[in-house]
């Protein structure tokens, strides 16, 4: 009860410090952020954690400690206890902060829906085609000059359990957090499948006779993890 | 007033008014029965889940429990730049800027002001998460509440950055952009003088702490850097609170019930919003998610773009922390209806 005590005496110093430093943790000491995040966020996210960092640092010099913890005791309203609760995700984020999104999240999706393009643009008349998974699964659903007949299509992604047995090779799109994450899919015919989340590329052709996106693959390599999981690139 | 200090004296203690101490025995045992009620809810969830798939339960636990906390923590870095340049806007206002300055911006009459101040929404880019409290120190420097809770709604829908974003999603189809904005601006003029028909001054219970007179001498930077801590750590509660919900919902709910309603435009509307409700999405993304659900009628996808930017459960977990509790239950309800019924009309006429 005492060290509690003490805990909230510097709530404000300390609730201030521990966000700003797990900001910190996963922007400028790692990539962690792209976990969670757009890329292009990390400037804003820098500068909330060095503010919060100094709001901290200040108000442990400056404060008299258990100022807001009196305030409340005299029926002011100080920031509340319900504060307390951004501890939890800071702490998450300093130690061990949680992966990104991956085949559970595919495994769910249910929506198999692919948005229509107003148009296709020519693809290079011959050799291997360099698709990005959604550019795919466009030209699979919806081009009705069928432009991937016949030609040889490299795609990467990871691996997710797709339905009856099956399995494909996935991404997870993200315009601005986690939260707002698509899915994009192609089963795969051919190779047994790598563990799940696994990152690979498959060279193959498409399949027109299935309804959903699928590709026949040829060869099947595995690569490292990218930096950003979160955006969809050609091979 | 004195500054009551770690080692006070006993005999300062009795100085202290019992009133006081009961309130906060009161907030401390409210506290611990929201903390019991919310896990009662929490076990009932699980027990459920339990009951329904015991054989599944091995094989999903551990994965969502993962997503679950990606999905949490996500909703709260992408908040948290946004809450603090809210909160660094709303303590600056506080003060710095004279309530005689604020009242010269806006026309008199509020009927009139109310507009404007949606209008100003469409300048002033802003997030969800940065609008609640630069709008709560507007109304404490006097603005009228319609007027401040116009541009509330109106500065996270309508400004330039959501709406190149909509042209992006929605690709050839700049007439989604054109309703997107009409309905937005709409629904804040409305919920504004609404408001000023119906609403009711003692629902708003203004956090007033924050205020310059409260700490007499300290210097006015002092006042602006505890006023931004304040507003800071009290909304940045009750947005990981918001988080959670729907960090939540987003793993427990499956989207293939989704699949059912996509025929039906009267159940597609509705159903829609509240998926925007549930989700939480940030305006500036949300277009590319309503550009991804394809089965679903335009006027749906408007309304969820609509909706999600004014009302979901993030934001009503902030307004309760800004503005109580008692306003962000009849706000947050009368704005989805509004927003709903403004995006069918919309959508009927334009899309």
């Amino acid at each position: 009860m005492r060290t509690l005590n003490a805990l909230n005496r510097h709530r404000t110093a300390l609730l201030l410090l521990l966000s700003g430093a797990a900001l910190l943790r996963i922007t400028l000491a790692s990539d962690l952020f792209q976990r969670y995040v757009k890329q292009s966020l990390r400037p804003e996210l820098v500068a909330a954690g060095v503010l919060l960092v100094l709001l901290g640092i200040l108000s442990a010099v400056r404060d008299q400690p258990g100022e807001a913890h009196d305030e409340e005791a005299r029926g002011h309203a100080g920031p509340g206890r319900l504060a307390w609760l951004l501890a939890p995700p800071a702490l998450l984020l300093l130690s061990f902060a949680p992966p990104s999104l991956g085949a559970f999240t595919v495994a769910r999706d249910g929506s198999g829906q692919i948005a229509r393009p107003v148009t296709f643009d020519p693809l290079p008349p011959t050799g291997t085609l360099r698709l990005r998974l959604s550019d795919f699964d466009a030209r699979a659903v919806w081009d009705t000059h069928q432009s991937l007949k016949g030609r040889t299509v490299e795609v990467e992604g990871f691996v997710a359990p797709g339905r009856n047995g099956t399995w494909q090779i996935s991404r997870i799109i993200v315009s601005c957090c986690a939260a707002d994450a698509r899915v994009v899919a192609v089963t795969v015919l051919g190779p047994t499948a790598p563990p799940a989340n696994t990152w690979v590329t498959v060279t193959g052709t498409w399949n027109p006779a299935d309804a959903t996106p699928t590709i026949e693959a040829a060869t099947l390599a595995r690569i490292p993890s990218p930096a950003d999981p979160y955006r969809d690139t050609a091979p | 007033m004195i500054d009551a200090t770690s080692g006070a004296p006993p005999v300062e203690a009795e100085a202290v008014p019992p009133r006081a101490w009961a309130v906060w025995t009161w907030r401390l045992a409210a506290l611990l029965i929201k903390l019991a009620l919310g896990s009662v809810v929490a076990l009932i969830i699980f027990g459920g889940l339990l009951v329904a798939a015991p054989e599944l339960f091995d094989y999903l636990i551990a994965p969502a429990f993962q997503a679950w906390q990606t999905v949490l923590v996500a909703v709260v870095i992408q908040g948290l730049p946004f809450l603090l340049l809210g909160t660094v806007v709303s303590a600056a206002i506080s003060a710095f800027v004279s309530d005689a300055a604020l009242s010269r911006v806006l026309p008199k009459r509020v009927a009139l002001a109310v507009p404007v101040a949606g209008m100003a929404g469409a300048v002033l880019p802003g997030c969800e998460c940065a609008s609640v409290p630069v709008a709560g120190s507007l109304m404490r420097r006097g603005v009228p509440p319609a007027a401040a809770l116009a541009f509330l709604l109106s500065a996270p829908a309508i400004n330039p950055v959501v709406l190149v974003a909509t042209s992006i999603a929605f690709p050839g189809r700049p007439e989604m952009v054109g309703a997107r904005f009409l309905a937005s601006l709409a629904t804040s003029v409305s919920m504004g003088w609404l408001w000023l028909r119906l609403g009711k001054p003692e629902w708003l219970r203004l956090n007033r702490s924050a205020d310059a007179h409260r700490h007499g001498g300290h210097t006015r930077l002092d006042v602006f850097r505890r006023g931004l801590q304040h507003d800071f750590l009290h909304a940045g509660g009750f947005l990981v609170l918001g988080a959670t919900a729907a960090a939540t919902f987003n793993i427990v709910v499956p989207p293939t019930w989704l699949q059912t309603f996509t025929g039906s435009t009267w159940l597609a509307v509705p159903l829609l919003g509240t998926l925007a409700v549930i989700l939480s999405i940030c305006s500036e993304a949300d277009a590319f998610v309503a550009a991804s659900l394809a089965a679903f009628p335009a006027t749906a996808k408007l309304a969820f773009m609509v909706v999600g930017p004014m009302v979901d459960l993030k934001l009503i977990s902030l307004q309760t922390g800004t503005f109580g509790r008692a306003f962000a239950v009849r706000f947050c309800a009368a704005t989805f209806l509004v927003a709903v019924l403004v995006a069918s009309a919309v959508g009927a006429w334009l899309l």
